[in-house]
């Protein structure tokens, strides 16, 4: 996969996040393979990977968010978007982005007060092994939002001067390369990519 | 602000907000506050920092964080990009055209078979359809198909990923409508596989009416021939038989000896090994003196291609239906088998797990985000009465059951043609499901099969849903299949040819649609 560049140090700092983040699908696999193999070959279910993996399911969830906006991927319908004159696309993404932060603002508004108590009061989760869930994942839902904000702010900064580049089909393009590569059919053919219009993510 | 006004805005602003190109998950988001500003009004919403009816935004996120069957959908992400990275695709297609090479129009059956079994491993298209297009493409081009017959074989057969058990989509609905996942995997089976016949036997009966279609290759000395694979195909039967045997001895043994089964179903001591026994002897003494040590070890060569692809779907599937274990551990299991296969082909490196890892991650922040986004608005869009307001009004239309019906599946496939289906499932499931729920359940279906079934309504719904997506991903203009077959197929294949080649395709699901519609009963063979 050819990542998105990194522009700015906002965009480092995620990349560099998301980096060690980007790991805990394969611990998710460890562990539960792990479970499967207590249970039924050793007869000694573990009361702790269920609650594990929903604790670092939850923040898999909130820190991909990150990732996929720091690389530009979020799914959008770019019809018409990609027809108009430059200065609107830069109208449209100031609008985006403002609605974006707007939605983030919101949601602490309306959060606060609740994550604030589970943190101070560390709320467990109320089951046999009781990892603290609410008092980690309620903060972070509110913390990812306003770094997300952040990032998009960042990203229509750093992206003012080649608003409405290819980039997003140089990659696509880029992927499938990669695909051809490890089927060992490289230079089978040439794609061309043309009109690719939302982002064409595997997992659809 | 009464909830009438508050619907037709928010539907235009969406749609709005969509076509200027703003990310789908952050538009339903910023919508949900919009929502929620023209119920409560600004000064009630923000007159105290840190709460108030605000907090069914962080409320709605929190409750998807802590879903078990979620953690699924990056399992199955994993797995699926592994399984592009690695060759037992290809060796099934190597496999496979060994045995139908001989058959009119074989490689585009082989293509539908291999869709099938890709699709009981995980439950994703996209990697499927650019496999397919990569693997199957060239070839067929090479032999002189017919286009069309190719690029709608590989683009349709490629989308029952998501339609044959695992299936994201099934997934999805099930965490959207609070309905059993295992229900609907069991009633998806029977819809996914008449979908899957009839592509193939659409492909047999155009390649013989129009043998120009579909030419043969070349006979090569390497061919087999009709004898040869009858003993091949025997051999195999009987070696996969005896394993089978064997698997089920070893469990029965298993389960005895862990003694946390009851007598009857441990099967040991009521003669089942001894049966079993006798049986895997007569394989034995088949293969040896029949087929011949010789012949036995030929049939393994010409089918270990497929041994790889039906251990996964064996691991997958067999552990979701067998009671093993759940979805999510299933998915897991999925992932970790097809890496143990990858490091014993040999195919292993970290680059290439630092690489599935980057996709996933990233495809999982996308598809999650829209869902996070998603439930946020149907949350804000519940408490201010929204779905009622429409239940209402659709009901009122004093519509009969079926037109209530056909208009949903119209509106499903209207937007399916402009939409992800995770945003259609997100968004418009909660106002239909409950419709659909209130209408008289004598008049849906011909033969009212849900009289005494009433709670497997919303599971018959959702393989109606299923089935209409599955039309969405090929129809134009944005039909996703097409995109992903584009990008692998040779420059001069246009997207509109593409699209083109769809249409007999398009044909059989909507078909399948109208059956399923019509006979409830195609999803409730597995109660």
């Amino acid at each position: 996969m050819i990542e998105y560049e990194r522009k700015g140090w906002i965009d480092s700092i995620t990349w560099r996040f998301s980096r060690v983040a980007m790991l805990m699908p394969a611990f998710l696999v460890l562990i539960m393979m792990y479970e499967v193999f207590m249970r039924y070959v050793l007869e000694r279910p573990t009361v702790w990977v269920t609650e594990m993996s929903l604790w670092v399911g939850g923040w898999i969830y909130l820190t991909a968010g990150l990732y996929a906006m720091q690389q530009r991927a979020h799914i959008r319908i770019t019809l018409l978007y990609d027809v108009v004159p430059r200065w609107l696309k830069r109208l449209l993404d100031v609008v985006s982005v403002l609605l974006i932060v707007l939605w983030a603002l919101a949601t602490v508004w309306g959060g606060f007060n609740e994550a604030w108590d589970a943190l101070i009061n560390w709320e467990r989760f109320g089951t046999a092994w009781d990892p603290p869930i609410p008092a980690t994942t309620q903060p972070l839902i509110l913390v990812v939002m306003v770094i997300m904000a952040i990032q998009a702010v960042s990203n229509l900064i750093t992206d003012w001067d080649d608003v409405g580049s290819p980039a997003a089909v140089n990659e696509f393009e880029a992927e499938i390369e990669e695909l051809k590569r490890a089927q060992g059919m490289a230079d089978v053919n040439t794609s061309t990519g043309e009109g690719v219009t939302n982002n064409p993510s595997v997992g659809r | 602000m009464d909830i009438g006004t508050i619907s037709l805005v928010l539907l235009v602003s969406l749609l709005a907000l969509l076509a200027i190109g703003m990310p789908l998950g952050f538009a339903s988001g910023i919508m949900a506050v919009v929502v929620l500003v023209m119920k409560f009004g600004p000064e009630l919403l923000f007159s105290d920092f840190g709460r108030g009816p605000l907090n069914i935004l962080v409320q709605r996120m929190y409750g998807l964080t802590t879903d078990y069957v979620l953690i699924s959908v990056p399992l199955f992400i994993f797995m699926a990009t592994l399984l592009e990275r690695s060759g037992i695709a290809r060796d099934m297609y190597t496999c496979l055209s060994q045995w139908l090479s001989r058959t009119r129009g074989g490689i585009a059956l082989v293509t539908s078979v291999m869709a099938v079994v890709m699709a009981a491993m995980s439950g994703i298209i996209g990697g499927e359809v650019v496999l397919l297009g990569l693997i199957a493409l060239p070839q067929m081009l090479r032999l002189g198909y017919d286009q069309n017959l190719a690029v709608g074989t590989i683009c349709a057969s490629g989308s029952l990923g998501t339609m044959i058990p695992p299936s994201i989509v099934l997934i999805m609905y099930g965490l959207i409508t609070e309905t059993s996942i295992h229900a609907l995997f069991k009633a998806a089976f029977v819809p996914g596989f008449i979908l899957a016949i009839l592509y193939m036997v659409y492909i047999i009966i155009r390649t013989r009416i129009t043998p120009s279609l579909a030419p043969l290759p070349e006979p090569s000395p390497d061919d087999m021939d009709g004898r040869t694979k009858a003993i091949y195909g025997a051999a195999l039967i009987a070696g996969l038989v005896g394993f089978a045997l064997l698997v089920l001895i070893v469990r029965a043994f298993a389960l005895d000896y862990f003694d946390n089964i009851t007598e009857e179903h441990s099967m040991v001591g009521n003669g089942f090994i001894r049966n079993a026994g006798i049986a895997i002897g007569a394989l034995l003494a088949f293969l040896l003196f029949f087929i011949r040590p010789k012949r036995a070890l030929a049939a393994w060569r010409a089918g270990k291609g497929m041994v790889a692809p039906l251990l996964i779907v064996f691991i997958v599937l067999g552990s979701i239906y067998g009671g093993v274990t759940g979805i999510t551990e299933a998915a897991a299991m999925g992932a970790a088998a097809v890496l143990v296969l990858i490091i014993l082909r040999g195919e292993f490196s970290f680059g290439l797990i630092h690489e599935a890892l980057m996709r996933t991650f990233k495809s999982t922040g996308t598809i999650i985000w829209v869902t996070f986004g998603a439930t946020a608005l149907a949350g804000a869009y519940t408490i201010s009465g929204g779905p009622t307001y429409v239940a209402n009004l659709i009901l009122g239309a004093d519509l009969p059951t079926l037109g209530v019906l056909m208009t949903m599946m119209l509106i499903f496939l209207f937007m399916g043609a402009f939409m992800d289906w995770v945003g259609i499932v997100l968004l418009v499931m909660p106002v239909f499901l409950p419709i659909v729920m209130k209408l008289p359940i004598e008049e849906i279906g011909l033969f009212s099969p849900f009289l005494d079934a009433r709670t497997f309504v919303p599971i018959w719904f959702g393989i109606l849903f299923c089935v209409n997506m599955q039309v969405s991903f090929l129809s134009p203009p944005f039909g996703p299949a097409a995109f992903y077959l584009k990008s692998v197929a040779p420059p001069h294949i246009t997207l509109p040819q593409i699209f083109r080649g769809f249409l007999p395709f398009i044909g059989i699901q909507l078909l399948v649609l109208m059956a399923v519609l019509f006979f409830p009963e195609l999803t409730m063979f597995f109660r």
